[in-house]
């Protein structure tokens, strides 16, 4: 019954959602704070490129997204710079973000004497509860079976949730990305929650690439996020900027990633290029829909200072 | 002033606090072009560290990156013909970004401008003479990309959806079709006599543009004229023509241009299909000009994210998209080059990134001036030093 169709698409769903999900809500993190980031995919490269060359060198995939995660927040911050404190275009500058991280990722998996397009594999994350328990059935493999990054990333969503919506200073950081110019007046540090803000939807994003990398694909090649983070952008607008909803909204997309299994595991041909389009698609139908409803549009509920500067002299 | 310290953490913050932010009144042309300049070095120091710490020799590379596209007769030709496709996807993204709309599908457009192209030429215009055949060739390509552009245009004119999602789902998409038709099916798109290597069926030669300087696949074609006199003309209707002062009342302040009677859906949706149908003419003078046929990994390049590199350091300047679009094809072009090096390709790529990373912090200096002013004594002090 472990093998079924249902099951093994379930599974896959929740793999591939899994990227989407610390991407979703690393994304969550900064625009409740009233910072957009654009530059996610090229966060998620040189997240991967990055994890993946610490994680073959070292052979320890744990080494490996811990370098991700560095790299992921290093590359945020020059967003942070250039949006909060330069005040610059949030879309231009996460456009050059992603221009950057595309290129970055790719020269840096060419160079050197072993170029990481050649390398073999690293080590796989160890799975986290014993074959007896992930081989039971129905719950083992949807439940029990995953690698440990699964687990993460609830722990992850839950920690996120409740900071943002439970905890004094996710108040004060949600203040900030509704009305600066009030949270600044309550003693909010607006630029330091935002800095902050930027920083930890890096280290998420980071993460997610060498997941990506290090674990899901196992390999390194150009442009491996193939379009995740735009998804994972607009599923932050689905989400109603709330982690838990964006958890479940990515596992949903997960599948129709992996639709092209299930269709195989079906016997349906489908030509694989409509397979691959079929998230995009999907994503602006759901866009397109979502805000013709004027009602349903104005209950999710942006930030309202979202990708809006804070300038306190203009206060 | 100067006594402040910068050795000391303490020192450092002092300073910063001392730092005043203000908006900087008028900018002078000269102003404009050492901004320019400013932008271009600050990009160039970014990429010489990169190449340093990654162990190749920076000065030589970034000379070969600066001088490279134009070192010969056929290098410079090679630029200019690169440069056609950034002109117009560079003014596809001036002109929405002009109105505060974010096309970002240009890559997407240009693909369907290319596919319409190269679908039209395939299927209609065997034998047919070029003076029918290269006009409509190319209006297929401004069709193609204007009907990707219309897809977002309409949501967000309407519902106000965020065309910056909608135009990059419409990039993939636009990919992937390309790639079926050439790759993964077997369409009147795919050339079909050489089956082993999936290639593009070559469009009739009646269809190709006609040359202005050299020959074959490396002459400069008309389309570099066109897009030149494309960008003057949007130049000149965005300064002086009632259209052009719609579009930059919109874009400062659409709530009164709504009030001034302007019809802001209207227009939102014409700029949009306009901006598109500007790169979807770059992807039907790709096809009809330098590659003869649909071909996916000739095309999908990044020419139009590459646009809003362009865009961005003409700063939205519809003439002066010419020149850094000529300027932006040469460094990308001294990509072959550098890889004499050992320097990977990509590395132009991660340049762009820069240049637009560059730009964007551009913007700040061009809007804002930063002051020094001295805290310790009455708050504020009237000689404080323009940095």
């Amino acid at each position: 019954m472990n093998d079924t169709v249902f099951v093994l698409s379930i599974v896959a769903a929740i793999a591939s959602g899994t990227t989407l999900v610390l991407v979703s809500v690393g994304e969550i993190l900064a625009e409740r704070s009233g910072v957009m980031n654009l530059g996610i995919e090229g966060m998620l490269l040189v997240g991967g490129v990055t994890g993946f060359w610490a994680a073959s060198a070292t052979d320890n995939p744990w080494l490996g997204l811990l370098v991700a995660v560095v790299a992921g927040m290093l590359f945020s911050l020059i967003h942070a710079v250039l949006s909060v404190s330069l005040r610059v275009n949030q879309i231009v500058s996460g456009l050059g973000l992603f221009i950057l991280g595309s290129g970055l990722s790719a020269f840096l998996g060419e160079i050197g004497s072993t170029p990481l397009i050649r390398r073999s594999p690293p080590r796989d994350l160890d799975p986290v509860f014993p074959e007896a328990l992930s081989d039971l059935p129905l719950l083992g493999p949807i439940l029990l079976g995953h690698d440990p990054l699964v687990y993460i990333s609830w722990l992850l969503v839950a920690a996120a949730s409740f900071y943002l919506f439970r905890t004094r200073r996710g108040l004060a950081a949600r203040a900030v990305g509704e009305d600066p110019a009030t949270a600044d007046a309550a003693g909010v540090p607006v630029a330091l929650t935002r800095y902050v803000h930027v920083l930890v939807g890096g280290a998420f994003t980071g993460l997610a690439g060498g997941y990506l990398s290090v674990a899901l694909v196992g390999a390194w090649q150009q442009g491996f996020s193939g379009g995740l983070g735009w998804i994972a952008f607009a599923m932050v607008a689905f989400s109603g900027w709330r982690p838990w909803r964006a958890l479940f909204a990515s596992y949903a997309f997960g599948g129709l990633t992996n639709l092209g299994l299930t269709f195989q595991l079906l016997d349906i041909p489908i030509p694989s290029d409509f397979l691959l389009m079929m998230p995009f698609a999907f994503t602006l139908l759901f866009l397109i829909l979502f805000t013709s409803n004027t009602r349903l549009a104005r209950k999710l509920g942006a930030p309202a200072a979202l990708a809006t500067p804070y300038r306190r002299e203009s206060r | 002033m100067s006594d402040l310290s910068f050795r000391s953490p303490a020192g450092l913050i002092a300073f910063a606090r001392s730092l005043r932010i203000e908006p900087r009144p008028r900018q002078s042309a000269r102003f404009k072009l050492a901004l320019l300049l400013g932008v271009l070095a600050g990009a160039l120091v970014a990429g010489a560290v990169l190449l340093l710490v990654t162990g190749f020799e920076p000065i030589p590379s970034l000379r070969l990156m600066i001088t490279g596209g134009f070192r010969s007769e056929l290098a410079v030709r090679r630029t200019l013909i690169l440069a056609t496709p950034l002109i117009l996807t560079g003014l596809a993204a001036a002109l929405a970004f002009k109105m505060v709309l974010w096309n970002i599908g240009a890559e997407g457009q240009l693909y369907l401008g290319a596919i319409f192209a190269s679908g039209i030429g395939v299927l209609f215009l065997e034998g047919r003479p070029t003076w029918i055949a290269v006009p409509v060739v190319l209006a297929a390509g401004v069709l193609g990309g204007g009907l990707l552009a219309l897809i977002a245009a309409v949501p967000r004119a309407y519902f106000g959806t965020d065309e910056v999602t909608s135009t990059l789902m419409l990039n993939f998409m636009a990919l992937f079709v390309m790639n079926y038709l050439v790759l993964g099916s077997t369409s009147p798109w795919r050339d079909l006599d050489r089956p082993n290597f999936p290639t593009g069926e070559p469009i009739p030669e009646v269809a190709e543009l006609p040359l202005l300087w050299g020959t074959g696949r490396r002459g400069l074609h008309i389309g570099f004229l066109i897009a030149v006199i494309l960008a003057l003309s949007l130049w000149s209707a965005i300064r002086h023509s009632p259209w052009g002062f719609e579009v930059r009342a919109i874009g400062d302040t659409p709530k009164a241009a709504r009030y001034a009677g302007i019809n802001v859906t209207r227009k939102t949706i014409a700029v949009l299909v306009l901006s598109g149908g500007l790169a979807g003419l770059a992807g039907g003078i790709e096809v009809s000009g330098v590659l003869r046929a649909l071909e996916p990994g000739a095309l999908s390049i990044g020419l139009g994210y590459t646009g809003i590199v362009v865009a961005a350091l003409a700063r939205l300047n519809m003439a002066a998209v010419i020149p850094v679009g000529i300027v932006v094809a040469a460094i990308t072009n001294s990509g072959q080059a550098l890889q004499t090096l050992g320097i990977p390709n990509s590395v132009v790529v991660a340049f762009h990134g820069m240049l637009l990373l560059a730009a964007a912090a551009g913007q700040f200096f061009a809007l804002y001036r930063v002051r020094v002013v001295d805290r310790s004594g009455s708050g504020v002090a009237p000689e404080g030093k323009a940095i």
